[in-house]
C-alpha cells in the first residue's frame, strides 16, 4: 500500500471576473511517482502546481500535500516541497554557491548542513567546477540544472517542476530527463511535472494526466493510454472538404477496419486496424469517391492521439497562451490572436522566425516567452515528424528532429528498460 | 524573522557592492543641483547671514534619498517577473522580512549616498556642522525618511503591478514633493498655498530636522519633532507595504 505525496479534489480556481483556471481538478499522486500533467499552456497546469505549492489561494477544493492541507498547514508543506517554476528565480549578481547557501538560510537549515549539502548536489548535478562563478556566466541547461539544485536543497520529499525543460536545446533537454529520473529511482523523489511536450510526458513519467480546459481528462500510464488507442493512426488532411471528401468519410466510416475516426478542421484522423495493409484499401475509396487527399499519413499512436481522443483538438494545435501567470490580470493580454498552426503551416523552415514574433505579440515584456516559443516551434516539427510525415521538406531544423527521434528511440529506451528490471 | 531578514538583506547588499557604479550613478542629480543650484539660487534668496550652500545642503540630501529610495519597488517588480518573489514565497521565510530586508537595504543605499554627498558639501565649503553626533542623528532621520519611502515604493509596486505607472509615481513623489516643502526655498518665501501643503508634507519635517542639527546652533526642538513625524510616517508606510504584500497571494 503506498501513500499519496499529493491528493487534490474538486479544485476550482477562479480568476476575476470568471476566467476558470481550474475547475473541480482532481488528482492523485502516489509516493516516489513521477507525473507529467500534459496540457497546452492555459490548460490550468500552473495554476494546479501554485495552487499545491501554497502559492495561490484557490476558491473550492482540498489539497494535501505530503499529508499536509495547503490551507492550514502551509508552512509544513513548505518544509516538505521543492519548487522549481517555469522563471528561475535565481539571482544572476550572487555565484551558483551563494544563491544556494541563501535558499539553505530561507529553509532555516544550519551552516554546516548548508555546505555540505552544496558540495552534495554540486558533483550530482555536475556543477562543481562552476559553484563559484556568477550565475550571469551559466548556460541555459546549468540555470536549470543550478534551479533544481536549489529546489533540492533542504531534501525534500515531493519536487515541482513547471515546465523543467522549457527554453533547453535538446542536449540540455537530455541531460535534465536524466537527472529527474535519476533523483527519482535514487532517492525516491515523488515528481510532479507539467510539460506540454509529449516526448516528457511519454518518456519520463510514470502517469500522464491529460489536462485540458482546467480539468484533468484521463489519467494513466504512458503505455496504457496508447494502448487505448486501437489500431494504426492514419491522418488525412484535405485542402477543402467537400461533396466528394464527406463520400469518402461516409464510406470509409463503414469499412469494418476503421475502428474510431475523429475530425480536426479539414483534417480525418483514423484509428485502423492493421494500417499497413489497410492504407491501400482506403486509397481506392478515395479515388473511386473523387476526394482529394493533400497529405496521408500513417504511424502507431502518440500521446497526441491520446490527447486528441480526450479533448478533440491535437496538442500541437491548442493555441499558445500564457493566461497563467498570476500577474496577467493586472497585466493585461497582449494580442493572443494567432495560432501556431498558420504559423506552421506558412513555411516550416521559418517556424523559428515565426516563434520570435508570436512571443512578441503574446508577451511584450516578458522575455523568457521568447526561447521557449522557439522550442515549442522546434517542437511542433519534431512531432509532425514523428506522425510520419516524411514528405515534407523540412531542411535544418529536421535534423535536430530525427536526431532526436533515433535517440528516442534507441538510448532513452534501452535506459529506461534497464533501469525497469 | 529577524534571522531571515539578515539573510536577505545580505544577498541585497552582496549583490549592490558587486556593481557600486550603480550607487554612485544615482548621485549625479543631487550632485548637479547641489553645483548649479547652488549657484544659481544663490543671489535669489536672501537669508540674511547664513549661506545659501548650508541651507540648500540638508534639501539635497533630501533628495539623495528620495532619489534613491523611490525605486525599490521597480526591482520588487523585476524579482516578480524573475520569478524569485515565487521561490521566497513557497519557502517557509517570514513574508515580513522579504519587504523588510528590501526597504533596510534600501535605506542603508540611500544613508551611503547621503553622507557621500554630506562630504562633498563640506569640501565645496558649506558651513556644516560636522559633529559625529550630530552627523549621526542626521543620518537617522535620512534612514527612517528612506524606510518611509523604499516602503512606499514596494507598496505601490504591489498594487500598481506595472512598471510604467510606478516610475510616474515615483517621479511624483520626489521632484513635486521637495518643491512643496522646505528642501531649496525658506517657508516664509512660499505662498499660503505651498506653507499648507508643506505642512503635511514629511519631505518638510526631515528637512528641518536634518537643517536642525547639520546648524551650526542645533535645535532639538525641531530635531525632536522631525524625529517623530518621520517615526510615524516610515512606521505607517511599512505597515501599508507589508499589508500588501501579505495580500499578493491571489
Amino acid at each position: 500500500m503506498t501513500n499519496l505525496a499529493i491528493q487534490i479534489k474538486g479544485l476550482t480556481k477562479i480568476y476575476p471576473p470568471d476566467n476558470r483556471a481550474v475547475e473541480t481538478l482532481d488528482l492523485e499522486i502516489k509516493e516516489g511517482e513521477i507525473m507529467a500533467l500534459l496540457g497546452p499552456n492555459g490548460a490550468g497546469k500552473s495554476t494546479t502546481i501554485r495552487a499545491a505549492s501554497t502559492l495561490c489561494g484557490f476558491d473550492e477544493g482540498k489539497v494535501m500535500v505530503a499529508g499536509f492541507d495547503v490551507d492550514t498547514h502551509s508552512l509544513e508543506v513548505r518544509q516538505s516541497i521543492g519548487v522549481v517554476a517555469q522563471q528561475t528565480g535565481i539571482d544572476y549578481f550572487l555565484t551558483g554557491r551563494e544563491n544556494m547557501v541563501l535558499q539553505g538560510h530561507l529553509y532555516r537549515m544550519k551552516k554546516g548542513a548548508i555546505n555540505a549539502r552544496i558540495e552534495e548536489l554540486a558533483r550530482y548535478f555536475e556543477l562543481d567546477s562552476s559553484i563559484d562563478n556568477l550565475v550571469s556566466t551559466y548556460s541555459g541547461g546549468m540555470r536549470r540544472k543550478l534551479d533544481i539544485a536549489c529546489a533540492l536543497i533542504h531534501r525534500p520529499k515531493i519536487l515541482f517542476l513547471d515546465e523543467p525543460t522549457l527554453g533547453l536545446d535538446i542536449k540540455n533537454r537530455k541531460i535534465l530527463w536524466q537527472h529527474i529520473e535519476k533523483l527519482n529511482k535514487e532517492f525516491g523523489l515523488t515528481i510532479l511535472l507539467t510539460t506540454h511536450y509529449l516526448e516528457e510526458a511519454d518518456n519520463l513519467s510514470h502517469q500522464v494526466a491529460i489536462i485540458n480546459g482546467g480539468k484533468i481528462q484521463v489519467v494513466d500510464t504512458p503505455d496504457a493510454l496508447k494502448n487505448s488507442i486501437h489500431g494504426d493512426s492514419i491522418t488525412i488532411t484535405f485542402d477543402d472538404v467537400g461533396k466528394n471528401e464527406q463520400a469518402f468519410f461516409h464510406y470509409a466510416q463503414q469499412q469494418p477496419y476503421i475502428k474510431e475516426t475523429s475530425w480536426e478542421d479539414n483534417k480525418l484522423h483514423l484509428y485502423v486496424e492493421d494500417g499497413g495493409a489497410n492504407v491501400a484499401a482506403l486509397m481506392a475509396i478515395a479515388a473511386e469517391s473523387g476526394a482529394k487527399i493533400a497529405n496521408l499519413s500513417l504511424s502507431r499512436p502518440t500521446l497526441d492521439d491520446v490527447f486528441l481522443k480526450y479533448t478533440g483538438t491535437s496538442i500541437l494545435d491548442v493555441k499558445e497562451d500564457e493566461g497563467d501567470e498570476w500577474w496577467k490580470q493586472w497585466a493585461g493580454k497582449g494580442g493572443n490572436s494567432g495560432k501556431w498552426k498558420s504559423q506552421w503551416g506558412a513555411n516550416d523552415s521559418d517556424a523559428e522566425d515565426g516563434g520570435e514574433d508570436q512571443s512578441w505579440k503574446n508577451s511584450d515584456w516578458l522575455q523568457e516567452g521568447d526561447d521557449g516559443k522557439n522550442i515549442g516551434a522546434k517542437k511542433r516539427e519534431e512531432a509532425q515528424w514523428q506522425q510520419g510525415e516524411w514528405e515534407k521538406e523540412n531542411s535544418a531544423s529536421s535534423e535536430q528532429a530525427s536526431q532526436q527521434n533515433d535517440w528516442k528511440n534507441s538510448e532513452w529506451n534501452k535506459n529506461r528498460d534497464g533501469g525497469e528490471k | 524573522m529577524l534571522a531571515d531578514t539578515w539573510h536577505l538583506f545580505n544577498k541585497y547588499m552582496r549583490i549592490t557592492m558587486r556593481m557600486p557604479m550603480w550607487t554612485l550613478f544615482t548621485l549625479i542629480q543631487p550632485l548637479i543641483w547641489l553645483l548649479i543650484f547652488g549657484q544659481l539660487f544663490k543671489e535669489f534668496v536672501q537669508l540674511g547671514d547664513e549661506d545659501y550652500m548650508a541651507f540648500m545642503v540638508p534639501g539635497i540630501l533630501v533628495m539623495t534619498v528620495l532619489f534613491g529610495s523611490s525605486w525599490s519597488g521597480v526591482s520588487l517588480l523585476r524579482e516578480i517577473t524573475a520569478g524569485t518573489v515565487d521561490k521566497m514565497l513557497v519557502s517557509p521565510v517570514s513574508r515580513v522580512a522579504i519587504v523588510l530586508s528590501r526597504v533596510l537595504h534600501s535605506s542603508a543605499q540611500v544613508i551611503a549616498q547621503a553622507f557621500i554627498m554630506l562630504l562633498v558639501a563640506w569640501a565645496l565649503g558649506a558651513t556644516l556642522n560636522m559633529n559625529p553626533l550630530y552627523l549621526l542623528m542626521a543620518m537617522l532621520i535620512v534612514f527612517l525618511l528612506g524606510i518611509g519611502f523604499a516602503a512606499l515604493s514596494n507598496g505601490f509596486a504591489i498594487v500598481l503591478q506595472r512598471e510604467e505607472p510606478l516610475v510616474m509615481i515615483g517621479n511624483l513623489m520626489t521632484l513635486p514633493l521637495i518643491f512643496f516643502s522646505s528642501a531649496l526655498v525658506p517657508e516664509q518665501f512660499m505662498p499660503d498655498w505651498i506653507q499648507l501643503i508643506s505642512a503635511v508634507n514629511p519631505i518638510s519635517y526631515a528637512v528641518d530636522a536634518i537643517r536642525a542639527v547639520l546648524s551650526t546652533t542645533p535645535d532639538m526642538a525641531v530635531f525632536g519633532k522631525g524625529l517623530l513625524v518621520l517615526t510615524l510616517f516610515s512606521g505607517a508606510s511599512l505597515a501599508w507595504a507589508v499589508t500588501a504584500f501579505n495580500a499578493l497571494r491571489d
